[in-house]
């Protein structure tokens, strides 16, 4: 029970230092600042769109309820495009305003580097000036390490949410037909899924803070990393892209799909080393889908953690 | 206090880069229960590496290294056991101080922490301190706090890296107070430059010099008290033979003008009997004399080590 009891005290105290410290409030204001951004520059679009459109009708004639079920393929072919076509998910989020969830797929392309700012210095913090010295003799490294994740992940899922309340709060006044319910549901969604997402890439700050001595090393090296998932993962989609529209082309002729190259198979297999890869189905409506995208995302917090352990274990102080 | 070592190295070393360098090569020594004991040596002798390893910092390359009977580098195994004054570790900012001890006491497992920080910080004679933060605090505050907290909870081994450097003189004699009042009652390992300090307070020590250990034993061992004592000469002439002609007399030598030292074996003539026979000499000899003191300092001992080759190490005393 002491090493429970361990974690506990350090994830509480650290919470509290955290929520205490301008950093967290500066952090929200950021986090807030950057979704409204991306906010107003998606009402500024569907206004444009909108204009254009409503200009097309009064030179042409017609009504906005004639253009309604291309209005629909269009947003179903977005939705597609952006959730990775998978239709039983975009049923799902019909209801949903799409700036709800194309600001949510910002923020998740984000979210990651606002980790690694929140959290690079949760261990390489305590090592550089030795304030961990005066932890390491009452309580196991292990536990350090659990309680400080712990406390990143939690206010971390505390900044998420009142992001997501803004968010569908605006949406709701934005547009009215986004009925109470919906409401409640998509925030939800879309809060768990932030937060399980987030639960590697904190992971991810732990390990890259337990590798260094200086803070401002480990950001850099965290950023750096983040850089490397994402060009792998882009590689990785790419060569996948490729694959599959070689084998439509060749469709498309009546030809038999050639069988794909051996490098193009293996570049194609990069796109599972990035955790973001496995964000889409943390919104599906499917239980099991969902589930195997949390626990991959389990499965790479638990590698990285199992990583900085590894490092902080061994570490001279 | 049971006579089980409190602390025990045995054959201890500690290398960096690849054995390039040595911090501590090979030292071997044990502290009994209850004992203030002292670690001694100029920069560089490994006194810090030594300490950083009793408290699990380091880890030692070659040799085993046991406080209270554990492991330091296991997992859990210094919690409630072990206070200690780190060095160079900076108190964290953003939190006032008596937060930053209950958190600590909790993290001990004290069952009142807040209170522990509270005695705590009156034994240090920082109350007011509780409600600053650290960033508030001058260096000898927040040394003060960072000492408070290594005696939260009265663990039996308390580990003090120069627990009165850059105090003034009033608040490190209230910090040798503390020291003095925990002897007995728990083991204390000091690690200081201060010499005198150390002298003061402590019943044994081990003196270190390039990561070898050169002596271990009592002050009074360390510093020959027993076997070597001063004469301050105001003025005459110092009838040196005569003198190394007295029963007892091992030596007798001028390194300066004005100081007389004399060695002898207290096997054959205690201490008293051979500083009076030397006085009673030298005042027949119409010599003026200022003063008398025993041994020699411990600051002189660790001047002896300049360059002398490293040697093996001298246990004066078995534990």
């Amino acid at each position: 029970m002491e090493p429970l009891n361990e974690v506990t005290v350090i994830w509480g105290a650290e919470l509290w230092r955290s929520i205490r410290s301008a950093k967290a409030i500066i952090l929200l204001a950021l986090y807030l600042m950057f979704t409204a951004m991306a906010v107003a520059i998606q009402v500024f679009i569907f206004r444009s769109i909108q204009t254009n459109i409503n200009e097309q009708l009064a030179l042409h004639g017609g009504s906005m309820d004639a253009l309604q079920p291309q209005i629909e393929e269009v947003r179903h072919g977005f939705l597609g495009w952006l959730l990775g076509g998978d239709e039983t998910l975009i049923e799902s989020i019909a209801q949903v305003p799409l700036i709800v969830l194309v600001t949510f797929k910002i923020t998740l392309y984000f979210l990651p580097i606002y980790i690694a700012i929140i959290g690079f210095d949760q261990i390489s913090g305590e090592i550089g000036p030795r304030s961990i010295r005066y932890l390491t003799v009452r309580a196991r490294r292990s536990s350090i390490l659990w309680g400080k994740y712990l406390s990143q992940a939690t206010l971390l899922a505390g900044l998420v949410l009142v992001v997501d309340v803004a968010l569908v709060l605006v949406a709701r006044w934005m547009t009215p037909s986004f009925q109470l319910g919906v409401m409640a549901g998509t925030f939800l969604k879309c809060w768990v899924a932030a937060t399980v997402f987030s639960l590697s890439y904190v992971a991810l700050s732990t390990l890259c803070s337990s590798l260094f001595r200086s803070p401002a090393v480990s950001l850099v090296f965290n950023i750096l990393t983040l850089f490397g998932l994402w060009l792998v993962n882009k590689i990785g989609e790419s060569a996948a892209g490729f694959m599959v529209q070689e084998a439509a082309l060749a469709q498309a002729r009546g030809e038999e799909a050639p069988a794909p190259s051996r490098v193009a198979t293996v570049l194609s297999w990069l796109q599972y080393v990035s955790p973001s890869h496995y964000s889409d189905n943390l919104l599906h409506p499917h239980f099991l889908k969902f589930l195997g995208s949390t626990a991959i995302y389990a499965g790479f917090a638990a590698a990285f953690l199992a990583c900085g352990y590894a490092v902080l274990r061994r570490r001279d102080l | 206090m049971s006579d089980a070592p409190a602390i025990e190295l045995t054959r201890v070393s500690r290398w960096f880069n690849g054995g390039a360098v040595r911090a501590v090569d090979d030292v071997s020594f044990a502290v009994p229960g209850g004992e203030c004991f002292g670690l001694i040596g100029p920069n560089g002798a490994g006194k810090t590496t030594s300490f950083s390893m009793m408290c699990g910092y380091l880890r030692p390359t070659h040799g085993q290294l046991r406080v209270m009977g554990e492991d330091p580098g296991k997992a859990g195994a210094l919690k409630r056991r072990v206070g200690v004054l780190p060095q160079d570790a900076v108190l964290p900012f953003g939190v006032k101080v008596g937060w930053l001890l209950t958190y600590w006491g909790k993290l001990s497992g004290l069952p009142q922490p807040e209170r522990e920080a509270k005695e705590s910080l009156e034994k240090m004679g920082l109350p007011n301190a509780w409600g600053m933060e650290p960033q508030e605090l001058s260096h000898g505050m927040g040394k003060r706090v960072a000492m408070a907290q290594a005696l939260m909870g009265t663990p039996p081994v308390l580990l003090l890296d120069e627990p009165t450097s850059g105090l003034d003189p009033k608040i490190a004699a209230q910090v040798r107070g503390v020291i003095r009042e925990a002897k007995g009652k728990q083991t204390v390992v000091v690690s200081s430059h201060n010499l005198q300090e150390l002298e003061e307070l402590c019943d044994r020590a081990a003196i270190l010099d390039r990561g070898k250990l050169q002596q271990v034993g009592t002050i009074s061992e360390l510093t020959s008290r027993s076997a070597e004592f001063r004469v301050q000469i105001a003025k005459g002439t110092v009838p040196l033979e005569e003198l190394k002609g007295l029963k007892g007399c091992t030596g007798a030598s001028l390194p300066q003008a004005s100081m007389l030292v004399v060695q002898f074996d207290a096997k054959v003539l205690p201490d008293e009997e051979m500083i009076t026979a030397t006085l009673q000499l030298l005042i027949a000899r119409g010599v003026f004399v200022l003063g008398v003191s025993r041994g020699r300092k411990l600051e002189e001992r660790i001047l002896e080590l300049g360059d002398a080759p490293v040697a093996q190490a001298q246990v004066v005393s078995a534990t």
